[in-house]
């Protein structure tokens, strides 16, 4: 285990974090300001792959493959919030467990029907094939690359979004105390719209940017989404910064540990042991620094709520 | 202000009319009666169909209780089911075959699991509460798939069935009444629980915490205690499900069948003692139907989903009162 | 224990009992209480006392702590220091279900009921608690004649009797707040908190609420928070006056009344 490969790893990480960031920022303030479950936001992401992955393998463009994937997935979004997720805003969280469940198994069944129930190819843009020399002795992928640059953007854009304009502020407001907010006069429902479409692109772009490198299958909404529900809880719920800081943790975390585990395991350990205890511990690391945040700040990192 | 009560009413409890009474009874005969009538009809598959259904509910009725008397949000309960059903595997690669050893083993297995996992999610609330035990259960499944002499991700086969101890070799359908009997025990124990000083104390906390606890009650041990009940009671279910399917896999425990156990106990009716068997007969039974006929058969159950959470988000059960209230 | 706490400055002691601290030693003593809320010190190094048998007042402006200081007593917030003894036994440590078996027992100032179930069964729930063990599971707690004794016991004493098999959400106001209280006489207390029992009430409630902890004097000393000034000028014995987290001062209605202090802060600008 040399640097060259501590660096790349940790290249990995940050760019799974960046995509766990584009999930739970949405998520966080649907939650943060709804306090509104949402599972069905991981069917988002799998709309936003599937439909990148369709449009860029028949037409070449992958650009216009993300863009279109983007807008139909905020439409999806729309019409979703305004049928059935409105509806769960005063309903308890069971509830919407429940109904957004019963979401997840329709629009499973949707893709289903729509491209079949094999996993799809989502190919890799021909311009990115190539890798890019980082450093000395570290050729690293340049698609890689573009998603965390892509992450990167996206992260100062909603920085800049939530805290220097004055919809940002109604956001904050909204999520750090909604009654108080409404109060005030913010017409929250509206923000809110507003926060579970852009949530909803957000989702739409990470699936649309993970296509190539991840499986696009049904279920992948699922897969995802429980990394998010463990990120939006680390960082705080209703909070972005939260959610940044975290997803960054929790997407080094479980890279470095499904990397770096089993080898420094087999170093120390009966071969047997550690090519079980290897795995095992990767998959749970993420929820071990979930306890241990929580056991130390049980409201996670960075409370947006008062 | 008057003193006189304007909108209070005295109320009477409805007493069930006396053909609800006895249903448990006309519902345990007919059940029992299956495995002896199915063959006529060629309908032996079924057998083996209700056997796990009946296992099933056991499991939801654990889930019932604390979540439907006692509020909890668990989203890890089948985490239990795969502890239960792991101990089997491991005794049975030990070499111990007794189902009356292995099914106790698996009580007392995923009740020392729950004791801690239990200490520490319920000194939380709300979505945390949710969040910590769907972790625990995610890791319960992690530690499971990287169990290689269990056979990991590939899952366990049970290639020697298991001895029914005293009862072995009574009737080719022994396992099926064995199952019918403890899935009987814990409706019967469910429904005595609610009017019982455990069960009303536990619902009380699900109602106002705050209260019961500056009322002297000791919560969190009534909860811990709840908590580790029920799990025991999964455990049990997930080590006859070993039996029943002679096959585990960590797929038992992934947290889309806590969902799942989490849908078929709120569609039959939270906190009702119908609620169980209700939930995952019709949920069970709606599966199997639709997966006859068509390889989609995720959105019907999505659509009876929002069906249930918009029209009837007291469950089935409670359809039952409407109409009594309405007569 | 700081004794300008427990004897009123040189006004007339008491008729009900002697306030000398030789013979009389305080059922319940906190001391020092301090509790912070980040940069806020809501409770600032409080000491207060309560003697056997007697009805001592909290009264302070909006926001002076009351119902912090209330909620440090009861354990449903941790004091960041200070001591709290009842009848000799120190509960500074303990949760607050272990404070209810040790005497302490308290309403609330929002009503904290059972709203979905009936007043019997609000009751019941409360006498369990005390009734031995709630583990049962296979028992059939409304068949239990001693409960069901005591849930109509606790009625009468509150004047619910006649509401029993009422919903306790349909209830009106008054009702409910009796019922809050019933469910807090239920741990047979050896002192009661009661956190604004008065509130939202008209008059008519008010003076049946007043006549019910003037019958309580005789079971249960009482701590009482109230802003109805009338209230508690009738039934304290002692009255404590809370003013940004501190106690002002502590005498009889009299003392309180002639204190300069307490005209300025509180009872000039309040009008009851």
């Amino acid at each position: 285990m040399n640097t060259i490969f501590v660096i790349e790893q940790l290249l990995n990480g940050i760019g799974y974090g960046f995509m766990l960031f584009m999930l739970a920022a949405g998520l966080t303030l649907v939650f943060g300001i709804m306090d509104t479950m949402n599972l069905a936001h991981g069917s988002l992401y799998m709309a936003g792959a599937y439909v990148a992955a369709k449009v860029h393998a028949g037409s070449g463009f992958f650009v216009g493959g993300v863009l279109i994937a983007v807008a139909i997935t905020v439409l999806i979004a729309f019409l979703l919030e305004m049928v059935i997720v409105r509806r769960l805003y005063q309903r308890d969280h069971l509830a919407q467990v429940l109904a957004t469940f019963g979401i997840i198994l329709i629009a499973d069944d949707l893709v289903h029907a729509l491209w079949g129930p094999s996993p799809i190819m989502a190919p890799t843009p021909a311009a990115l094939t190539g890798p890019v020399q980082v450093l000395d002795g570290l050729p690293y992928p340049s698609y890689r690359l573009l998603m965390i640059g892509t992450g990167l953007v996206v992260a100062i854009g909603l920085y800049l979004l939530v805290n220097r304009t004055r919809l940002g502020m109604l956001v904050r407001a909204g999520a750090s105390n909604r009654r108080m907010a409404e109060f005030m006069g913010v017409r929250v429902a509206r923000v809110f719209s507003f926060v579970f479409a852009l949530g909803a692109a957000l989702a739409a772009l990470a699936g649309a940017l993970m296509g190539p490198i991840s499986a696009v299958q049904i279920g992948m909404g699922e897969s995802i989404l429980i990394p998010a529900l463990v990120v939006i809880v680390i960082g705080g719920i209703g909070s972005i910064r939260g959610a940044f800081v975290a997803s960054l943790l929790v997407g080094m975390i479980d890279t470095a540990g499904r990397a770096f585990l089993p080898p420094l395991l087999r170093a120390v350990l009966p071969p047997t042991l550690a090519a079980d205890l290897g795995p095992a511990l990767a998959g749970i690391a993420m929820y071990l620094l979930m306890a241990t945040v929580l056991s130390l700040k049980p409201a996670g990192l960075f409370p947006a709520r008062s | 202000m008057s003193s006189v009560p304007l909108s209070s009413q005295a109320v009477s409890r409805p007493r069930a009319s006396a053909p609800l009474r006895f249903a448990p009874w006309v519902v345990l005969a007919a059940l029992a009666a299956i495995p002896l009538v199915a063959p006529a009809f060629g309908l032996d598959y079924y057998i083996e169909f209700v056997r796990r259904v009946l296992i099933v509910t056991i499991a939801a009725a654990s889930l019932n209780v604390i979540l439907g008397y006692g509020g909890m949000v668990a989203l890890g309960h089948a985490g239990f089911i795969g502890v239960g059903a792991y101990t089997v595997v491991a005794l049975v690669d030990a070499g111990f075959d007794q189902v009356w050893l292995a099914w106790p083993l698996a009580m007392l297995a995923a009740a020392g699991f729950a004791a801690i996992i239990g200490a520490i999610s319920l000194r939380t609330r709300g979505v945390y509460f949710i969040m910590i035990t769907l972790a625990f259960a995610q890791m319960l499944y992690y530690v499971a798939v990287s169990l290689s002499t269990y056979g990991g991700d590939d899952g366990y086969g049970i290639y020697s069935p298991l001895s029914l101890g005293w009862f072995e070799g009574w009737h080719p359908h022994m396992l099926y009444w064995i199952v019918l009997a403890l899935a009987a025990a814990a409706f019967a124990l469910v429904g005595r629980l609610a009017g019982s000083r455990f069960g009303k104390a536990l619902q009380g906390i699900r109602d106002n915490e705050t209260r019961m606890a500056a009322m002297g009650y000791p919560v969190f041990a009534i909860k811990l205690a709840a908590f580790v009940g029920a799990a025991a009671v999964a455990g049990l279910a997930g080590a006859m499900l070993a039996v029943n399917n002679a096959f585990v896999s960590p797929s038992l425990m992934h947290w889309t069948e806590s969902a799942t156990l989490l849908v078929m106990v709120v569609l039959g009716g939270l906190g009702r003692r119908w609620g169980a068997p209700l939930g995952v007969a019709v949920w069970m039974t709606l599966a199997e139907v639709l997966k006859l006929h068509t390889a989609y058969w995720h959105w019907p159950m999505g659509v009876a989903l929002l069906l249930v959470v918009f029209f009837a988000p007291r469950g089935l059960a409670a359809l039952a009162d409407r109409r009594r209230e309405a007569a | 224990m700081s004794t300008s706490a427990s004897l009123p400055d040189g006004a007339d002691a008491p008729l009900r009992f002697l306030a000398d601290p030789l013979t009389h030693k305080p059922l319940f003593a906190a001391q020092g209480l301090v509790k912070r809320f980040g940069g806020l010190l809501a409770t600032d190094h409080v000491d207060i006392t309560v003697l056997p048998g007697e009805v001592h007042a909290l009264i302070g402006p909006n926001g002076a702590g009351k119902s912090t200081l209330v909620n440090l007593i009861s354990g449903l917030l941790p004091a960041d220091d200070g001591q709290l003894v009842l009848d000799g036994v120190d509960l500074t440590r303990m949760a607050p279900h272990q404070r209810v078996r040790h005497g302490l027992s308290r309403c609330f100032q929002v009503t904290s009921i059972f709203r979905g179930d009936t007043v019997r069964e609000n009751l019941l729930l409360a006498a369990q608690a005390h009734a031995g063990s709630s583990f049962g599971c296979l028992g059939v707690r409304s068949q239990e004649p001693a409960l069901r004794e005591t849930a109509l016991a606790l009625a009468e004493k509150v004047g619910l009797a006649d509401t029993l098999d009422h919903i306790a959400g349909t209830l009106p106001h008054g009702a409910q707040r009796k019922l809050d209280v019933a469910l807090a006489l239920a741990a047979r207390p050896k002192l009661l908190l009661l956190d604004e029992p008065m509130a939202g009430m008209g008059p008519e409630d008010s003076l049946r609420m007043v006549e019910l902890i003037d019958r309580l004097r005789a079971d249960t000393a009482i701590l009482l928070i109230e802003h109805d000034m009338d209230a508690v000028f009738q039934l304290a014995d002692r009255i404590s006056v809370l003013v940004y987290g501190r106690v002002l001062t502590c005498g009889n209605a009299a003392h309180i009344q002639g204190h300069p202090e307490v005209q300025a802060v509180y009872l000039g600008t309040e009008a009851t």
